[in-house]
């Protein structure tokens, strides 16, 4: 477990590195200078270089590299082209509203997803298993963009339960602002999650030590809760780790219309504004917090399943 | 028959009309999607507007219909670059093996490490807003599962009997990939395409609804949601309709894929 630990671990660094330079290279091939456009048309060329020397950008391509991969390692990512802030502060100012959004909509995704998958397989072939493939194919089909504007028309607008949009920075006063949003975002990793646990919970339950367990006396309910959800884990987690894939580029859209102070809202924007340094730095913090969810997963799932670590093992040592 | 392909068949029965539709837009409306008429906007549905019009008084079926236009053309052509790509990428890494295989798995494993479509909008925010640009993105973000997927069958089917005996036979390299493995593999590629073509019209218009995909005044559906959404309070049907087509369109091309998927994958199973 130990050494099958380490290796994991140790893989995140390369792709870090690989995920950084990617960014870097998307901006340097970009068309347009990003100075230029700042300075505006008529800027003198003395002015565009000396701007471009304050923010760096006159020394040479590896160099400049280096840098910013040194400095992506300290979350330091330079000066934003059109704010007055660091990037880093633009960061910190900003990720507590997605993260908190993710972290419920995976909360809410997570628990309503297994019950339901759980109920769907234990009926299979009834109505509520009949619904639930209903509700799963509906909740991946619909795309969230339009799913935050029906919910806003009725529970906002028509209903005025919750607010239409906006943000508190009291926690105490959020409750109205989060519902919709983490609904909205918490849907497709649900229809996902659920969809997962119920094949993998049929597949499980018509096993041969169900019916062992069963004959021994074990109540159906115990049976499923003890027996059958342990073994069907392996790929319900796996579904959740790549579902917070989802909940972090999910959150440019619901930010967006839920007009939520977070990093994907701020990202859009920087994309309208073309601010390089702080799109770079949404990618790589997006990409470094799905890369580390999936290590994590990797290792509760190497943790509760002996056949993947001894596997992967294997393969790759 | 199975319950569920008579439902994949009723999917498909949509998607055939939606072909249609997109094809022949300037035959069922007599409006073109940017035709606008200041003195008549936000008309309710009536005999010459079917559906009303928005708030530049363009006709909303027209816009709806070549709104088809765009998401159709725009997932063929991704989905076909994806095929293409990844298809020769599979099964290069899969015959070569050896560091060639190593190399080529390496890098769709670094482009996995972006989840869902981030390397689209990094490579549209940093390039700029235009039909190519997305088309790009959305391929270079749509390739490696298709790679994968691809790598992974043509693994299996290199060990089959039929493999081997054309080896031993002296058949030359490409004449087992296009003769052997080629058709074995197109049933599940079909299938991962159209399942791929689902994602790739949502990422489409989630860009386009950001304003950071098709530049206007083509009329994606993301963009109508968009425009939609401004007027909800006062003229819900603006929403409606592109809501309507977007997800009938994404759960059909959906239902069809599984369908196919179960047909054609070895292991009976969906992808999740």
């Amino acid at each position: 477990m130990l050494s099958y630990a380490l290796k994991r671990i140790l893989l995140v660094i390369p792709t870090l590195i690989f995920v950084s330079a990617l960014t870097f290279v998307a901006a340097e091939l970009a068309p347009g200078d990003p100075i230029q456009i700042k300075l505006g048309e008529r800027a003198t060329p003395a002015a565009v270089a000396q701007l471009k020397h304050e923010y760096g950008l006159d020394r040479p391509l590896l160099v400049r590299f280096g840098d910013f991969l040194w400095g992506a390692a300290r979350l330091d990512f330079g000066r934003s082209y059109f704010d007055t802030r660091t990037v880093r502060q633009i960061l910190l100012q900003n990720y507590w509203p997605t993260a908190m959004l993710a972290i419920l909509a995976m909360l809410v995704a997570s628990v309503v997803g297994i019950f339901l998958g759980t109920i769907a397989a234990v009926a299979a072939g009834k109505w509520p298993d009949r619904l639930a493939v209903v509700l799963s194919v509906a909740g991946l089909g619909i795309p969230n963009f339009v799913l935050a504007p029906i919910l806003v028309l009725i529970f906002a607008l028509r209903l005025q339960w919750y607010e239409v949009a906006g943000w508190a920075d009291n926690f105490s006063d959020l409750g109205p602002y989060l519902v919709l949003p983490v609904i909205v975002l918490s849907v497709r990793p649900l229809a996902a999650i659920m969809r997962l646990t119920r094949s993998s919970m049929i597949g499980v339950l018509s096993q041969d030590f169900i019916r062992t367990a069963r004959a021994k006396g074990v109540s159906w309910t115990g049976v499923v809760v003890r027996h059958a959800l342990r073994n069907a884990a392996t790929p319900v987690i796996i579904g959740i780790g790549s579902s917070f894939g989802y909940l972090l580029t999910g959150s440019f859209i619901t930010e967006t219309v839920f007009a939520i102070p977070g990093l994907g809202k701020r990202a859009i924007e920087a994309i309208y504004q073309r601010d390089y340094p702080v799109i770079q730095a949404t990618t790589i913090l997006f990409a470094a917090a799905f890369i580390l969810v999936n290590l994590a997963v990797d290792l509760v799932q190497a943790r509760i399943d002996p056949r993947v670590r001894l596997n992967r093992d294997g393969a790759t040592g | 028959m199975k319950r569920t392909n008579v439902i994949a068949g009723l999917a498909l029965c949509y998607l055939v009309v939606l072909v249609l539709v997109a094809v022949g837009a300037p035959l069922l409306t007599k409006y073109t999607y940017d035709q606008q008429d200041l003195s008549g906007r936000f008309l309710q549905s009536n005999k010459a507007h079917w559906l009303g019009t928005d708030n530049l008084g363009r006709d909303n079926a027209s816009r709806l219909f070549f709104g088809a236009r765009v998401s159709l053309v725009v997932g063929l052509t991704v989905v076909s670059a994806t095929l293409i790509f990844g298809g020769i990428v599979g099964v290069i890494a899969a015959m070569r093996g050896g560091w060639v295989d190593t190399l080529l798995m390496r890098v769709t494993d670094g482009l996995f490490a972006f989840p869902d479509i981030l390397l689209a909008i990094l490579i549209v925010g940093v390039a700029g807003r235009s039909s190519l640009t997305v088309i790009a993105a959305l391929t270079v973000v749509g390739w490696p599962s298709m790679a994968r997927l691809v790598r992974g069958q043509t693994l299996s089917l290199r060990e089959a009997l039929f493999v081997r005996a054309a080896q031993a036979t002296g058949a030359s390299q490409p004449h087992i990939v296009f003769k052997h493995l080629v058709p074995h593999l197109a049933g599940i590629c079909l299938a991962a395409a159209i399942v791929d073509m689902a994602s790739v019209i949502l990422a489409e218009s989630a860009l386009s609804f950001l304003g950071i995909g098709i530049p206007p005044p083509a009329p994606s559906w993301g963009s109508l949601v968009s425009t939609g959404r401004e007027f909800m309070r006062t003229d819900w049907h603006l929403v409606l309709y592109p809501c309507l087509a977007l997800a009938l369109t994404i759960i059909c091309l959906n239902l069809v894929g599984d369908a196919l998927f179960e047909r054609w994958d070895p292991r009976k199973s969906a992808r999740a």
